[in-house]
């Protein structure tokens, strides 16, 4: 089994498909750092000028500010009714960030590498893992070599396991990456500390109030771990539906292309999610895992963190389920 | 007696409903080169596919080396080596890289099996290159390397001459024969090179829409020979060569009147005709081909 672990390695790291995403993830992530720091730039002169105060020595000011204009939009009366509930747990993590002496406004390497997968979790992390997995299968099919892996003196269950087995193992080197991507890029532009800062987690939004009861303050160092670990079980749940569908269909580009339509329709399908029930059993609206962590999640009634994994592990299971059955039972005729 | 090396019973396939082969049986001996010949869509790469695994008949067995396919896939793929229709490989890795993957997938195969498969289909000089820089006959040479890797008992070579050159048939020729005699290698080769097919193979089958319409030996067919007459009146010699020997004689357009005489002397045949008043303008001896018998029996299909 390991050496046909190995083997399936081996040829993602020759075609160069494990080569060209990790370059997408580095020009992705100097974009980001260098925008990241521009805003932050930009903000703090823009504030300078209306409070008069340097932003940058008086963060707790700022928020106090952000947090007055918060309130100001939540007299707004158009405002619905879901979206005020998440400002006030805007305005309730402002104030606590306050009291609790933690600056908000500006950013290091270790701020920098978690917010970053904060934001890539949802579309841009899976897009790398349909790129990785849609090739799995189809690969192998569309160029025709499937015949002659098929018909060596191993099961064709094997060959699919250490496929899936490789796949897990390429999630892992494309997040490692991320990490160390993000951190070396991200340093260069905000330094290289911040890992000991304390950063809220916990937040639970319960009936549009926040709930602080379980809130605790964890190192950046932890908190950055954390976001890393849902990115990686995001990314096995993709990849292993990514995998079924290059099973199911003989060419490349079909599968990617049917992936990456059914990720995008999903954020479409997230704007009915409080009112259109079946929406929020789709894997695609169940990604923003790290959002439950930092609290700026959208409180819709009955979805929280476990409600997501459990549908997202369902997904995975069903995915490798079908893969396998279909796999090892179809007629090779390509 | 000896197990077969390939046993075929009863083999039928159905695809969306379209019955693509019917009935096959087919049983073929150790150190036998077989030659599998047929038109287009003849059902010859969909009996391969069986053969080897990548689709399930839809009724009947299959035996490699007394093992089912489908009960004990593992064992009996131990003994096959293969090319389906073209050698495809990954282009991205060099010749030795793909030889490398399919070798550690077998822990049989040694160190010593990858170069000495190298040097038999002649590539020492190549190996070490991108196969995405190989002439579609270099393709074809490092297919018939992993194919060989694992020694096996049974080889399977789906068109194996396309893209070489006629040196290059000639060296695969020898090749081929050398492993059935030196190694007892049983050789299951499909080819539209009839002539080719002539001189390599040992038996042959022909397969007329997804049916073997004719399984014999080589030899058979190049002993047999035809008489071709050009008599005064055929009709009645037809009916003479019916009614005295039995033998089934047909005319061509020309009134050329050709049978086959099965030991019977030419000059007894001829001295009857005579006798019974036929002209006799000549008559030839004609020696059997395998194209001959091949257009025989695939009559009025293209033949690619």
């Amino acid at each position: 089994m390991f050496n046909l672990v190995e083997n399936e390695i081996l040829k993602t790291i020759f075609k160069k498909r494990l080569l060209l995403i990790l370059g997408i993830l580095f020009v992705l992530i100097a974009l980001f750092s260098y925008g990241e720091k521009y805003t932050i730039q930009k903000n703090k002169d823009q504030l300078t000028k209306r409070i008069g105060v340097s932003a940058s020595y008086n963060w707790s000011k700022l928020s106090e500010q952000q947090i007055i204009s918060i309130k100001g939009r939540l007299d707004n009366p158009y405002i619905p009714d879901s979206e005020k509930a998440s400002l006030r747990v805007q305005i309730e993590q402002l104030q606590y960030d306050i009291d609790h002496g933690i600056n908000p406004v500006s950013s290091s390497a270790g701020k920098f590498s978690s917010s970053f997968m904060e934001q890539a979790i949802f579309m841009f992390i899976p897009l790398l893992i349909i790129m990785l997995a849609a090739d799995m299968m189809s690969g192998e099919a569309s160029t025709g070599t499937i015949k002659l892996l098929l018909t060596r003196n191993v099961p064709r269950w094997k060959i699919l396991v250490s496929k899936f087995l490789a796949l897990l193992i390429l999630e892992v080197i494309v997040l490692v990456f991320s990490i160390i991507l993000s951190t070396l890029v991200s340093g260069l532009f905000f330094g290289y500390g911040g890992w000991r800062e304390p950063v809220v987690a916990g937040f639970k939004v319960i009936g549009g109030k926040l709930d602080a009861s379980n809130v605790r303050s964890v190192p950046q160092w932890q908190y950055t771990l954390m976001v890393y670990a849902l990115a990686y079980f995001v990314a096995v749940v993709i990849g292993s539906i990514s995998f079924m569908v290059s099973v199911l269909v003989k060419s490349t580009s079909a599968s990617i292309g049917i992936m990456m339509s059914t990720l995008v329709g999903g954020t479409i399908l997230s704007f009915f999610i409080a009112d259109w029930k079946f929406t929020r059993y789709l894997f695609m609206v169940n990604l923003r895992l790290t959002d439950y962590l930092s609290g700026s999640v959208q409180p819709v009634a009955g979805i929280n963190i476990t409600f997501s994994v459990l549908v997202l592990s369902a997904w995975a299971v069903g995915a490798f389920i079908i893969s396998f059955v279909r796999f090892t039972t179809q007629d090779i005729l390509v | 007696m000896l197990t077969p090396v390939l046993q075929l019973e009863d083999i039928s396939k159905n695809i969306k409903g379209r019955e693509i082969v019917r009935d096959i049986n087919l049983t073929l001996e150790a150190a036998e080169v077989f030659g599998f010949l047929g038109p287009n869509g003849a059902g010859k790469t969909t009996t391969i596919r069986m053969i080897v695994g990548l689709i399930k008949p839809t009724h009947g067995r299959i035996k490699i080396c007394g093992y089912d396919v489908s009960k004990d896939f593992v064992k009996a793929m131990s003994n096959v080596g293969c090319i389906i229709e073209s050698p495809e490989m990954y282009k991205y890795l060099t010749g030795k890289d793909n030889l490398l993957q399919y070798a550690s997938m077998d822990k049989r195969v040694t160190k010593e099996r990858i170069s000495q498969v190298i040097d038999m289909v002649g590539m020492e000089h190549r190996i070490n290159d991108k196969v995405s820089t190989y002439s579609l006959g270099m393709r074809q040479r490092l297919g018939i390397a992993q194919a060989l890797l694992c020694k096996p008992k049974l080889l399977i070579l789906d068109e194996p001459t396309n893209g070489l050159d006629p040196a290059g048939i000639t060296e695969f020729r020898n090749l081929i024969r050398h492993l059935a005699l030196e190694d007892g290698m049983t050789v299951f080769v499909s080819s539209h090179l009839l002539s080719e097919a002539q001189q390599m193979c040992d038996s042959v089958a022909i397969l007329k829409h997804g049916t073997i319409v004719k399984h014999t030996t080589v030899k058979e067919i190049l002993e047999s020979e035809t008489i071709e007459w050009s008599l005064s009146d055929p009709l009645k010699a037809i009916n003479i060569l019916k009614e005295k020997w039995g033998i089934v004689g047909s005319m061509n357009s020309d009134n050329i009147l050709s049978a086959s005489l099965k030991g019977l002397s030419l000059e007894d045949v001829n001295a009857y005709f005579i006798h019974q008043g036929i002209g006799l303008k000549y008559a030839n001896k004609k020696q059997n081909t395998l194209e001959e018998l091949f257009l025989d029996l695939t009559e009025g299909d293209e033949i690619v």
